[in-house]
């Protein structure tokens, strides 16, 4: 194979790599935090998507036509929209459950998702229809040998590193991610020293949507189009990836997201006659995995005490 | 003490009245007799409203604890006066395809579901992919019966063993770890199955394929006949053999309810750690709570697929399995009335209420949400395990 | 003399917590014996590597002459080892019955053939059973003898663990391991709890016990003698009256002056 298909793969790997991440951090941030599945979030990303392509029409319809502008409408509405979405749902769905069996947050968030993905369906116009996402970032390319460098995939790509860099500062040297993995780590002990719970649980899904919601748009802008059955692979592919590579680790999330591209992308070039098989391969080769490594990759942080 | 040769006297109950479960029957089959011939929508949904009104009325009369009593102590009884509303509402309907096609519908969802709350209700094993295995199913009648002459109620019997076989090569890998692994891999599942039916024309592609009608020993399934002059729906000829199958389904989840082996399921959905320290084998139990259920699954579908005469990979998507669940949470996890009435709610109001179609996959999935934040136990809650009702205990 | 447990040099480590280290306890048959020791030391996480819940990662556990270090916690039941644990571990929305019965397990019929079709057999096995549960549960409370299919749920702490300990003693185990039984209960209780665990001793002179508990009073009436713990080595050995005077032992409650 030449270089250039193969730089196009890399490439696309990496991207597809850093979407599954951005959705893997989610699931594993939920999860330390609060111990829960929150099986709603790839429909959360959908959502992101789709208020963002709503406010770029919107904006567009009233004569805004400065790309920067829009991009940067866009990216900011769809992440406070997403973050408040994330803070009702852990305020009214996901809070109140706490002493439930945890199989009910799963379902009721699982039923969240179905929700908030039929009401993209029904209630936006022609939802059922994939629609076409501008391209907000340059479409230039740079040349580099026998690789065309596409301008708007380099800019994502280096987004998402400086966003994931962003959050594992937040985490380790501010005082707010410090309260968070108190309470990741042991909530009773985290409210004795004065945490405010609630606060920092709305907070952490704040955070998580938000994410979502990057990844949304993120999503929209690589390929052109979104459709209101974007997240649901998505978030599956964020959750396994968030498994394989330990849940409640960041560092396993990144592992799991480009592990799981790196799959996909080997799965294409070698069984080339049907995409729908990269699928079929990569979830086999992380059952396989789950089943050798059931803690992740990077240990799953143990809750249960005997 | 003398030990156990000296039987305990456990004071005899008077036994619960027979008369308020078979008021109850008498009273639903009426009801469901009108909804499912009324077709003015204004009529429909009066009905409902009269239907919803009166189950609270009685909630508030307290007129339905004496019901569940009744249900709890002369079950069996009971079943025989449900076995013979069942029949009555058909022979009503007896030349109504359309009613009848709906009714046998119910009675096959209701089935799968039964094999869904074995897996979930019981052994706690999170199976999305639900829908999927029904369509398994369904997929090998239309496989054996366009391109082998294999008996078709053996074709069934392939179609439950597959839907098994499957189920079990997904499950394997995951036994060892938490709960949610199982449910990702049956989302997962889920999902790429309908993706795969729909590339492989083999199969039929995204159009599906036609399956044949059910024959058995001549008998053509899919012929009208004539009782005297009185001229038959067919469909009458499934209805048959489908409430043979929710008959044979629901004796078998009540008595393995009511055996050491539902109690090991239900110890191991409950703790399995302290489960292991009593001996337990977490794996073998959820395996066989798994190959049980996914066989009566495939077993209904295989079924289903002989009934509608086509199968097509978007009647069986990963929407639908949570269609499956809902009807499990709506009717009270564990407990098969539950299920079989649940199962008459979301099958029949969608097709009695038009405008509701479109939508239903969003209203069930609230009417979950609701019913998991405030009645997580659903409408007809489990009751606690009488090994032999109506007796000792 | 042989040892129905015994315990060499076992260890058992969490990340850098070293929750067992090198332990040396023998268990004779048929004794009542007493581990102490303060929070922490180790005794829960001692019961937890004999049954199997965690693995050892140094030294070994032989139980009636076989090797358990390595085995799983079914092995270890059917070996003939029952526990209770320090938080009540019921099956809440099942019967008083059930929770009883999960502790029968290897004395049930669990085949599918016995239990789906010969259900008259099933029944004689279940009324066995049944008056055996009974039967059990009247030393302890025969109140709970009548109530037997209700919830557990619904039940005081003091209920709940006699009910535990029914679940523990109904399949007729060698050893049994009670992790801090009197955790939750008022004096009286205490002592009305420790008088039926008497009571089912001396009708059954085979089993032995360990009894893992933090009050000191009950320890000192019912233990033939005590092993102390702290920070996972057994620092004193011998009756309770012994133990209670040793200075290490205060040391390791009290701290050092």
């Amino acid at each position: 194979m030449d270089v250039g298909l193969l730089s196009q793969y890399i490439m696309n790997g990496l991207m597809l790599g850093m979407m599954y991440t951005l959705v893997a951090v989610g699931f594993t941030l939920f999860f330390g935090v609060l111990d829960i599945i929150k099986f709603s979030h790839g429909d959360v990303l959908t959502v992101g998507a789709f208020t963002g392509l709503a406010t770029y029409i919107g904006l567009r319809s009233v004569g805004v036509s400065s790309t920067p502008l829009l991009l940067l409408a866009v990216l900011v509405v769809a992440i406070l929209a997403m973050a408040a979405l994330g803070m009702l749902i852990a305020r009214y769905l996901v809070l109140p459950l706490r002493s439930a069996p945890a199989l009910n947050t799963l379902l009721i968030t699982l039923m969240l998702g179905t929700v908030l993905r039929e009401m993209v369906r029904l209630f936006y116009p022609q939802g059922a229809n994939p629609k076409p996402f501008p391209a907000l970032l340059p479409t230039d390319s740079i040349n580099l040998g026998q690789f065309n460098l596409r301008l708007d995939n380099a800019i994502m790509l280096a987004t998402g590193v400086a966003i994931i860099v962003g959050l594992r500062l937040l985490l380790n040297r501010t005082k707010l991610g410090l309260a968070i993995r108190a309470v990741a780590q042991d909530e009773e002990t985290a409210r004795t020293m004065g945490i405010n719970f609630t606060a920092i649980v709305l907070i952490t899904f704040a955070i998580g949507s938000a994410l979502a919601a990057i990844g949304g748009v993120m999503n929209g802008l690589y390929y052109n189009e979104i459709n209101f059955g974007m997240g649901l692979l998505l978030g599956v592919i964020g959750f396994s990836a968030a498994i394989i590579g330990g849940l409640g680790s960041i560092y396993g999330a990144i592992l799991g997201g480009f592990l799981f591209a790196a799959l996909q992308t080997i799965g294409a070039v070698a069984l080339p006659f049907a995409s729908a098989y990269k699928d079929v391969f990569a979830f086999t080769v992380v059952i396989a995995l789950m089943a050798w490594r059931p803690t992740g990759l990077i240990q799953e942080k143990i809750s249960e005490r005997v | 003490m003398s030990g156990s040769e000296r039987m305990p006297e456990v004071k005899q109950e008077p036994q619960a009245p027979l008369l308020p479960g078979v008021v109850a029957v008498a009273l639903s089959t009426a009801y469901l007799i009108a909804l499912l011939a009324v077709e003015k929508q204004p009529l429909v949904i009066g009905l409902l409203a009269f239907g919803i009104v009166a189950v609270l009325a009685a909630h508030y009369m307290d007129w339905l604890d004496p019901v569940s009593r009744s249900f709890a102590e002369r079950e069996g009884m009971l079943s025989a006066y449900a076995i013979l509303a069942a029949c009555v509402v058909a022979a009503f309907f007896h030349d109504n395809h359309f009613v009848l096609l709906l009714f046998v519908t119910v009675l096959l969802y209701a089935v799968a579901t039964l094999g869904l709350n074995i897996e979930f209700g019981y052994a706690g094993v999170l199976n999305f992919a639900g829908a999927s295995f029904f369509g398994i199913g369904a997929y090998t009648s239309a496989v054996l019966n366009t391109y082998t002459a294999v008996p078709h109620l053996l074709v069934l019997l392939i179609g439950g063993t597959l839907a098994a076989l499957i189920g079990s090569l997904l499950l394997l890998p995951v036994l060892r770890t938490r709960g949610h692994y199982a449910a990702l891999v049956t989302i997962a599942f889920a999902l790429l199955l309908k993706t795969f039916l729909e590339v492989n024309d083999v199969l039929g592609g995204p159009q599906g394929m036609q399956v044949k009608g059910m024959s058995i020993l001549g008998w053509s399934f899919n012929d009208n006949f004539e009782i005297g002059k009185i001229e038959m729906s067919f469909y009458l000829n499934y209805f048959v053999i489908s409430m043979l199958l929710l008959c044979g389904t629901f004796v078998l989840v009540r008595r393995l309810e009511r055996s050491w082996i539902g109690l090991n399921l239900d110890a191991i959905r409950l703790d399995e750690t302290a489960a292991s320290c009593f001996g337990l084998d977490i794996a073998r139990w959820k395996i066989t709570a798994f190959v049980l259920g996914n066989f009566v699954i495939g077993l209904a579908g295989a079924l289903f697929g002989m009934v509608g005469g086509f199968v097509a990979p978007n009647n069986y998507t990963f929407a639908d399995s949570l269609i499956m669940v809902s009807i499990l949470l709506l009717g009270g996890i564990g407990n098969p009335w539950g299920v079989v009435v649940a199962t008459f709610i979301v099958v029949v109001l969608p097709e009695k209420l038009q405008t509701i179609q479109e939508y239903r996959f969003l209203l069930y999935a609230l009417i979950v949400i609701v019913v998991l934040l405030f009645r997580p136990e659903g409408l007809l809650p489990r009751p606690v395990r009488r090994y032999f009702p109506g007796g000792r205990a | 003399m042989t040892y129905l447990l015994e315990a060499r040099g076992l260890t058992r480590r969490f990340g850098g917590v070293v929750a067992l280290d090198n332990l040396d306890l023998a268990v004779v048959p048929n004794e009542i014996i007493g581990l102490i020791g303060p929070n922490g030391s180790g005794k829960t996480t001692f019961f937890n590597v004999v049954t199997g819940i965690y693995g050892a990662h140094g030294g070994s556990v032989t139980f009636d002459g076989a090797d358990i270090t390595r085995a799983s916690s079914r092995a270890v039941y059917h070996a003939g080892v029952s526990r209770t644990f320090q938080r009540s571990r019921l099956s809440l929305p099942l019967s008083i019955f059930d929770n009883i019965m999960i502790g029968n397990h290897k004395r049930l019929n669990q085949g599918l053939w016995f239990n789906l079709v010969r259900r008259g057999e099933f029944k004689r096995e279940f009324e066995v059973n049944y008056a055996a549960a009974r039967t059990l549960i009247e030393v302890f409370e025969p109140q709970l003898a009548e109530r037997m299919l209700e919830p557990v749920a619904g039940l005081p702490m003091i209920d709940r663990r006699r009910i535990e300990i029914c679940r523990a003693l109904i399949s007729q185990p060698k050893l049994l391991l009670l992790d801090e039984p009197s955790a939750g209960m008022t004096h009286d209780e205490t002592k009305e709890l420790m008088d039926d665990i008497l009571q089912v001793r001396d009708l059954n002179r085979n089993l032995t016990i360990v009894i893992v508990e933090h009050e000191m009073g009950l320890i000192e009436r019912i233990t033939d003698r005590c092993v102390v713990l702290n920070f996972g080595r057994k620092i004193a050995e011998g009756p309770y009256r012994q133990v209670a005077v040793d200075r290490q032992v205060q040391e390791a409650y009290l701290g050092v002056e």
